[in-house]
């Protein structure tokens, strides 16, 4: 069963949020709907950060490493010179590996994300059941969970 | 702090009245939408011609063998870096007054980086080979030349496209959330399916918030390194004029300071037309006129350092450029440049004339004349004279040029349009945020 409560302002929201999580209310078992990020909720329901970080990171350290392998490698594949530079110009190479870091930590980001909000929704997108509303809510689910 | 009531109400409007603007266009949009794409088209048709007459039918020689499509390109990118100057730097700083801006500067972030993307395939004549210029394993195993800046033009320019799009779509996720709701039929479930099934809920939001900021933060450094690898197409060289380690931040203050002039020139008319009075105010527009003030210093500060390095060089060659820049063949573009970019601005130190949108409005064209000539005589005049009178020759833009320059403005102008038409043109759950701040 799922207790469902509105607000029409981010006060009221709060105010009944806390009350559950101090009533012993499992955090888990909570969850909320906003207009807008409502950064005291994370708060009172999840300090951990999110892990789009790990993803961000992982993808910016994979393009980093490319940039310069592919480069290098390119090169080597073929060593010529060219306006009497060496052939494997790090110093030229660092432009490429930069914005390759930026691009695929930006992509590996956004794919992070989808993957951690179980993003797209088909379910919503195919029905109008659930909508992005203008009221906070609050949802309890009652009984135990597994 | 507004009652319950008036926040409720604010809600209610702030979506109406933004997403007003996407209903049964108005005949003034079919008029600039026409005139747009008639542009556009001209443009296209010109760029056809070319193909089929070949280069000659523009004005680049030798030795100016960069023009005006390169212009086009230095001036388009520019123009990119404002929307992300507004959404990305202006996020990490917590000023609230992007919220009435960043969406359409996000869009002419996305279009202007297009606008520019085409450049190099005109400039190139033969545009069915610009696949060349990408890195793949072709019969012979060879690669291109990863030491040319040109070919780091290539990566900056498209991971700067992607970045963009990505932010500007990832902006747009919880508002086309909202979009969906005033929509029926197919319309709807279009919207539904670009919202990915957004319900705001807490895990949504959390990494959300996270990917944001991630993004912002990836935009911010993005945006300083493509305009300095713009500017090191050019100061790699050798050639007096370009020759010169200032170039990097020249270029990325005068991007922001046109980009700015063009988030200007696009949402006085669009708050005019939509009615957005209400969630673009006066204040807003003074906020981001300061910013123009500033980079107007940045860059007049830039033009007489640019001096400066060229007399304490002692190098003839380097002053001799510059010399001819103030009293050479293209000495009214230059002196246009200085009023454009350097005087007229300064009028913004007077508070009555940040809050004239009318004023913000002639100006701001103004540093858009101004920014596209500075292109023009950092490319063209460094060219026309380089350190033997022997070669030194001058370029005159033709007809097919300035007809495609024209057409780009077309391209720009006719996908700004159709973007005010089809997505939400403010950010509508940013002004429910700050309004409950």
């Amino acid at each position: 069963m799922i207790d469902r409560y509105s607000f029409d302002t981010r006060e009221e929201f709060l105010g009944k949020l806390e009350e559950l999580v101090e009533s012993g209310v499992p955090k888990k078992n909570i969850n909320t709907f906003t207009p807008y990020p409502v950064h005291q909720a994370e708060e009172l329901l999840d300090h951990s950060q999110s892990p789009v970080r790990f993803f961000t990171g992982a993808g910016a350290v994979t393009g980093c490493i490319a940039g310069f392998a592919f480069t290098i490698y390119t090169v080597l594949s073929w060593p010529l010179v060219t306006g009497g530079k060496e052939v494997v110009s790090i110093n030229a190479f660092i432009v490429i590996a930069y914005e390759l870091m930026i691009l695929f930590g930006g992509l590996t980001a956004f794919a992070g994300f989808l993957f951690l909000a179980r993003l797209p929704v088909f379910k919503n997108v195919l029905s109008d059941e659930t909508e992005f509303s203008r009221q906070f809510e609050i949802t309890v689910e009652r009984g135990n969970r597994k | 702090m507004r009652s319950a009531e008036e926040r409720i109400d604010y809600y209610r409007t702030a979506e109406e009245e933004v997403l007003a603007a996407m209903r049964k266009p108005r005949p003034v949009f079919w008029v600039a939408l026409f005139i747009s794409a008639s542009c556009f088209a001209l443009g296209m048709g010109l760029w056809v011609y070319q193909m089929l007459k070949g280069m000659g039918v523009a004005g680049i020689n030798s030795p100016v063998g960069w023009g005006v499509y390169i212009v086009n390109f230095v001036f388009w990118v520019g123009i990119a870096h404002s929307g992300t100057l507004i959404s990305a730097v202006l996020f990490l700083f917590r000023a609230k007054f992007r919220s009435a801006f960043n969406r359409s500067a996000e869009a002419m972030t996305v279009f202007a980086v297009m606008t520019a993307g085409l450049f190099p395939l005109i400039h190139l004549g033969r545009a069915w080979y610009f696949f060349w210029l990408l890195p793949y394993p072709n019969q012979r195993l060879l690669w291109v030349n990863f030491r040319s800046p040109l070919m780091w033009d290539v990566f900056a320019v498209s991971t700067y496209f992607t970045i963009s799009a990505v932010f500007f779509y990832v902006g747009l996720i919880p508002d086309l959330a909202i979009a969906k709701r005033f929509q029926t039929g197919v319309k709807k479930k279009i919207y539904s399916a670009l919202s990915l099934g957004w319900v705001g809920s807490f895990k949504q939001w959390k990494h959300y918030s996270k990917l944001y900021m991630f993004l912002a933060a990836f935009a911010t450094p993005l945006v300083v390194s493509v305009h300095s690898v713009v500017s090191w197409d050019f100061a790699m060289s050798v050639i007096p004029g370009w020759h010169t380690t200032i170039f990097a931040p020249y270029f990325v203050a005068g991007a922001i300071f046109s980009g700015t002039a063009m988030v200007i020139t696009l949402v006085v008319p669009m708050r005019k037309i939509l009615g957005l009075y209400k969630h673009i105010t006066d204040d807003h527009f003074e906020s981001i006129a300061k910013i123009l003030l500033f980079t107007s210093l940045l860059v007049t500060y830039s033009y007489i350092v640019e001096f400066a390095l060229a007399i304490y060089s002692g190098n003839v060659y380097e002053q001799g450029s510059f010399l001819y820049r103030l009293t050479g063949d293209y000495k009214y573009f230059y002196w246009g440049m200085l009023f454009c970019n350097g005087i007229v601005p300064l009028a913004l130190f007077v508070r009555k004339l940040r809050r004239n949108i009318a004023f913000l409005f002639v100006l701001s064209i103004f540093v858009n004349i101004g920014m596209w000539l500075e292109r023009f005589i950092i490319i063209v005049t460094a060219l026309a004279r380089d350190f033997n009178p022997y070669s030194w020759g001058l370029y005159k833009p033709t007809f097919v040029e300035l007809g495609i320059t024209l057409g780009s403005f077309g391209f720009f102008f006719t996908l700004f349009l159709i973007f005010t038409k089809i997505l939400p043109v403010v950010a509508v759950t940013e002004l429910k945020e700050v309004a409950d701040e």
